[in-house]
Order: C-alpha cells, then structure tokens, then sequence
C-alpha cells in the first residue's frame, strides 16, 4: 500500500495493490461488526518496556506541540518512525 | 525486558479515576480509532485535555489516586495545561492540551463520540490531527484511516438502517397485537417484555 490521499477504489494501483485494499476493507467491517468488549481486549496489547529513549525518564513535557515533535525527531530511533522527513 | 506494557484493565481503572474526579478528557489518536474498530493496535495512551486549571488539578488527583507519582513542579505543569506531557510509569500515557491540527478542546468535544464509557475525537477529528503532524508513522497511517473512515460511515448507516427496520418491525407486530387482541379477546401472541 503507498501513501495515496485518493479513494484507494479509484486508486490506479496494480490489481495486487487494489485486492489488498478491498481486504483491508473486509478487515475494517469485520473488526466493527464484533462486539465492543471483544475490541477493546485486542487495542492495547501486551507488550515489553522499555522504548529506547523514550523510557529513558518516567516524565517529560514541551511547552508546545513543536517543540515535543522537534525533541522527538532529533532523540528517538529512526525507525520508530517520529521522524517528519519525507515516507 | 522489563515490565509489561498498558493493558486494557489499565484503560477501564485510567477510565474509572478520571470519571470519578468529573475530568473532562478525550481519547484522541490511534487507541481511539481501534476503540472505534479500526483494526490495529498500539502502545500507549493519549488523552486530549481542555487547558483549565480546574481540571488539571482533578488530573492530578485521579492519576495519584491511580499510582502515578508526580512531583509538586510536574503537577504544576499538567494545572497548567502544558501543550504535551508524557508520563511512562506505571504505563505509558501521553496528554495533551493542544493537538495538532485540532481546534480547542470545547469545539473537539461538541463533535466527539462515547462508546461505553470511552469518550473519543471523533474519526475525522483524528485524521486531521494525524495530518497535520507529517511524521513518517503517520503518513504511512493515514490512507488506511481514511479507508477504515469509509467503512465506518458505511456500517454506521447500516447499523441505522437495520435499527429503523427493527422499530418498524416493532411497531408493525403491535399493531398486529392491538388488532389480535381487539378481534379475539385474549390474545395469544404475548406482549414483548
């Protein structure tokens, strides 16, 4: 799948792109369709600390929303993906 | 590795404080489009605050209440409704004053939707905000929001649709009991409970 703001139905994508958009489709109306109890056991799953960096201290706090998203851009592993450079 | 992650009895007890204290908060970002069903998980929690004093000291009150240690200068700063504040133990929890891409809290909660005891942005508040913050997890996130957006008009429609067609189907049926009942006296179709 690409970072594409259009109708992924009129997406000019290949016909594997397309199909891989009507089952996200599926996905999304089969996850709406279970009871809220059942979705709610699947949001936070169970996972291990620590994130590097970001566990490095129990509190933190920016005066702004930019200079959070600078501090994270500038400290947190590329590959956590806070990065604002281009996909 | 260490301890374990936010889980959802954390969620129901973070849920269960803020309400006991009246806090006005939201859920915004990702948790809150899985709330929702969109299907995916996450990591921590965000909570879209209104930047009031008032409030800020009832946050102060129900995450104490809920094992957060907060020093007098931290609790200072989320009174004062700092733009973004993040908190890691006992799990991890992000609140926020001011969004990105979002108007002020009062205009967010007007629109806002609660499912159970979840209060949450709305979908389209939470795109917009993913939107305006151009980070690479987001942009890779959006058109899978977008759909899911789709879908979840798609099946809201059909929720009413199917609920309109349930009353009719009521009332049609007590109708028929009336009428039964007029014609035949005791009727045999008992009355729904």
């Amino acid at each position: 799948m690409t970072d594409n703001n259009q109708n992924p139905r009129v997406h000019s994508g290949s016909i594997k792109e397309r199909n891989e958009w009507v089952e996200w489709e599926e996905q999304c109306r089969r996850q709406l369709r279970r009871p809220f109890e059942a979705r709610l056991k699947a949001v936070w799953p169970r996972q291990r600390k620590p994130i590097p960096v970001r566990d490095d201290v129990s509190y933190r706090s920016f005066e702004t929303m930019e200079e959070y998203r600078a501090w994270c851009e500038n400290n947190l592993p590329e590959y956590l993906g806070y990065g604002r450079r281009a996909v | 590795m260490g301890e374990e992650r936010f889980d959802v009895s954390q969620a129901e007890t973070l849920v269960d404080a803020f309400q006991r204290e009246n806090v006005e908060f939201l859920f915004i970002g990702k948790g809150a489009a899985i709330l929702m069903g969109y299907p995916s998980t996450t990591l921590d929690v965000d909570l879209f605050l209104p930047k009031d004093p008032e409030n800020g000291r009832k946050v102060v009150r129900a995450l104490r209440a809920i094992g957060f240690v907060l020093t007098e200068s931290q609790a200072v700063e989320i009174i004062r409704g700092k733009d973004f504040v993040q908190l890691n133990e006992p799990f991890d929890l992000d609140l926020i004053h001011a969004p990105d891409g979002l108007p002020e809290y009062d205009k967010v909660k007007a629109r806002s939707i609660r499912i159970e005891k979840f209060p949450l942005v709305c979908l389209a508040d939470i795109i917009a905000s993913k939107e305006a913050t151009g980070r690479q997890r987001d942009r890779l996130e959006l058109p899978l929001l977008r759909a899911f957006q789709r879908v979840y008009e798609q099946e809201q429609q059909r929720s009413q649709s199917h609920d309109q067609q349930q009353q009719e189907a009521g009332e049609g049926t007590r109708r028929l009991k009336r009428r039964v009942r007029g014609d035949k006296g005791q009727c045999a179709i008992p009355e729904e409970s």
